[in-house]
């Protein structure tokens, strides 16, 4: 029962009526285009038209269709190898920046700078590093460890690699701050125990540190992924809007966009497909969850 | 607690129930097709929207200038103007095609032309205003009749930009060749391109290789058929579609382009500003940028008429104005799109900016026939383009069937044969299937 307040009696729907603004922008903006985006992918729907309903034929044609696996077998890649970099590599550099150094404030700065740059930005300056007369290039040419240059931009594979290495350079930092934040809650009296022991500073990582910033790992795991499968504007600033050479660069969300924009976009189709990786990441997500659970349980 | 149950239970249905039925309102399309059409009412009234593409604020005061002079002329018309950026243009378009809310009078790039047009929302011009036809230079005004459909016009022409040829004079006296001789054909410019190649020992190059840039234009200048006569189906699968790809791969090999322009171009004015590509963008504006920016190399810039083919066509990117088929106020629509195009405001139009008018009497001005000592990039550029406009074939655009995606199609494969992927016949047997598969599902849509 509710207690007496001492207010007048509050109508049920008190608490909608709170809760109304934050429903009406999540509803609108997230609700109604998600469940738009479903029904839409049963549809033949295109850009200046509506459509009629297909049943399952839109999925029947991603399954078929050699440039939905491509881009399915990129974005899978691209988490593979990501999301792995980015568990590890920002806990390795948190725990250098966290030291306490006369100037280690600098370095902490300039990790995070990547963060804060426009993706743009950073597309333009490694496209300028990794183009074939670009840096990397040039160096490796001088130092004649390659006769033709590398083409870091101009070959699929290479392309996706470049890419990566952008999605993780930008991601460093990003993730070295939820490592900060992880790292100072371990426990000082952990390490000085384990110190007394005798475990020096690489047992201690292992022993101490990595346990207890577990979570933070799964997390970080979680986000990265979702991150990677959506990956698009490395891509596609480093590689153009064909996505490679014969579009071999192509991820899902670079798919989607190109099958749906434009006035023969095929929005029908592209839902589909977007509902497709919607699950992929669903899965992903709960495979995230499920670790969660099993290092509580 | 059990009595709200119900409710809440209401409510959810309820909300669910919305939700599902507008979401389902998506499918009820813009019904276009249908759109009713404005009758003439013989009086110059009312309140009509005009949409201009970027226009703001460079020519802000062009363009109010021409509104304000109209408004005196006709005081019970008034007129709304709306610019509207660039980027994302098409999709605003759509969007309010979609909405029922189109403006009165609408700049239409090609694209954009075709497809509401196509779609039946633009009104006929020839059948409203006929007689206009004999104002615009040849070409112009047939531009925007759509296949299939008569003699009947979807939009009044307005500013025009020829495609030109560019080049780095000094870069083509290092490669052996004659800066006085620039390449005429598709064929010849590829052999200018394999010269520099062989000359430049990797220190320049000779043009972009962009194939979604290339394509259909160079396949067209050369005599491909890209269409069939019903154009319901793409031919272009050629022995010389073949020979275009084979010859791109082995100059994309030999180094007459950068590497990364088989996947992008955006930075063809940064190459060509440095002295790093013999052959620049074939637009005249651009010649006024490198002006602007790139002065040292700008007096080394030639100017030439754009390649052409066998048929000796070239590409024009035609801006025009569309009038919304089911406009409120006709008359007023129809006299403010002519009244826009018309000769003096062409003119004054093209004087403020590197454009060209469709207009004849407009092109007739000496300001376009100036060539001044021959020396001046820009000038020359301008009389260079203003007589391809008066002499060239103009039907080298890109036809209504090459979409964005057929030419992501088409062009994917391409990509695949000169990175040596697979063969070039391979590639546009491909590249045909795939364009071909688009636009049976297009006509099927």
């Amino acid at each position: 029962m509710e207690a007496d307040t001492g207010l007048p009696h509050r109508a049920w729907w008190t608490p909608y009526l709170f809760l109304a603004p934050g429903l009406v922008m999540v509803v609108l903006f997230g609700l109604w285009p998600f469940v738009n985006t479903v029904i839409l992918s049963f549809t033949d729907a295109r850009i200046l038209r509506g459509g009629g309903f297909v049943g399952l034929d839109n999925y029947r044609r991603a399954v078929a269709d050699p440039d939905f696996w491509v881009a399915t077998g990129n974005s899978v890649l691209y988490l593979l190898v990501v999301v792995p970099c980015l568990v590890f590599l920002p806990l390795a550099l948190a725990v250098l920046v966290r030291a306490k150094i006369p100037g280690i404030g600098f370095f902490r700065s300039a990790f995070y700078t990547p963060v804060i740059a426009s993706a743009v930005v950073v597309g333009l300056i490694w496209q300028w590093v990794l183009r074939s007369d670009g840096l990397v290039n040039t160096v490796f040419r001088r130092l004649h460890l390659v006769s033709e240059p590398v083409p870091f931009l101009t070959d699929s594979t290479m392309l996706l690699v470049s890419a990566m290495i952008v999605t993780v350079w930008k991601g460093l930092g990003y993730y070295m701050v939820f490592y900060l934040a992880a790292l100072g809650n371990v426990p000082a009296s952990l390490h000085e125990a384990a110190a007394i022991d005798g475990a020096g500073p690489v047992r201690r990582f292992f022993s101490i540190t990595v346990p207890q910033v577990k979570p933070m790992m799964l997390l970080v795991g979680t986000l990265s992924a979702i991150s990677a499968l959506r990956v698009f504007t490395e891509i596609y600033i480093l590689g153009g809007e064909s996505g490679g050479p014969g579009g071999g660069a192509r991820t899902l969300p670079f798919l989607i966009r190109q099958v749906g924009l434009g006035f023969a976009g095929e929005t029908g189709y592209a839902s589909a497909i977007s509902i497709l990786l919607f699950l992929l990441t669903l899965g992903f997500s709960l495979l995230g969850r499920r670790l969660t659970k099993g290092d509580e349980g | 607690m059990a009595r709200s149950n119900p409710t809440r239970k209401t409510l959810v249905v309820l909300v669910s129930g919305a939700l599902l039925s507008t979401a389902a309102c998506g499918l009820g399309g813009a019904g276009a097709g249908n759109t009713e059409e404005a009758e003439r009412t013989g009086r110059v009234a009312g309140e009509i929207t005009f949409r201009t593409l970027q226009l703001k604020p460079a020519f802000t005061g062009y363009v109010q200038a021409v509104i304000d002079a109209f408004e005196k002329e006709h005081p019970e018309v008034k007129v709304n103007w709306e610019d509207v950026p660039g980027d994302g243009y098409n999709e605003k378009l759509v969007a309010d095609a979609q909405a029922g809310a189109l403006p009165d009078v609408v700049n239409l790039s090609t694209d954009s032309f075709q497809l509401l047009g196509d779609r039946g929302m633009l009104a006929d011009v020839a059948k409203l205003d006929g007689d206009s036809a004999g104002e615009y230079v040849p070409g112009a005004w047939e531009q925007f009749k759509l296949p299939g459909k008569g003699d009947s016009v979807y939009a009044y022409p307005w500013y025009v930009t020829p495609e030109i040829l560019t080049y780095n004079r000094e870069l083509f006296e290092k490669s052996g060749l004659d800066p006085a001789a620039p390449p005429t054909s598709v064929e010849q410019f590829f052999d200018y391109a394999e010269q520099i190649a062989a000359r430049s020992g990797g220190r320049y190059t000779a043009f972009m290789a962009d194939p979604k840039g290339r394509l259909p234009g160079d396949w067209q200048k050369m005599g491909v058929p890209v269409l069939n006569a019903r154009k319901d189906r793409f031919t272009f699968g050629t022995d010389q579609a073949v020979a275009w790809v084979e010859r791109m791969k082995d100059l994309y090999d030999k180094g007459a382009m950068p590497k990364e322009s088989l996947l992008k171009s955006d930075d063809i004015n940064q190459l060509y500003g440095g002295g790093k590509l013999v052959f620049g963008p074939g637009s005249p504006g651009f010649v006024k940028d490198i002006k602007q920016n790139a002065p040292q190399v700008y007096a080394k810039t030639g100017v030439a008429g754009a390649v052409t083919g066998r048929l000796g066509h070239i590409g024009i990117y035609a801006q025009s104005l569309g009038i919304r088929k089911d406009t409120k106020h006709l008359d007023a629509a129809a006299a403010f799109a002519k009244w826009v195009t018309n000769g003096p405001n062409q003119v004054e139009f093209s004087r403020k900016a590197t454009i060209y008018p469709s207009n004849a009497r407009g092109l007739a001005d000496p300001f376009f026939s100036d060539r001044g000592d021959g020396s001046d990039a820009e000038t020359l550029a301008r009389a260079v383009g203003a007589d391809q406009l008066k002499t060239a074939a103009l039907d080298a655009n890109t036809p209504v069937q090459w979409t964005n995606q057929v030419g992501d199609a088409v062009v994917r494969e391409v990509q695949k044969a000169i990175k040596g992927e697979q063969d070039a016949r391979t590639a546009v047997k491909k590249a045909e299937e795939a364009a071909n598969r688009l636009l049976a599902d297009a006509a099927r849509g």
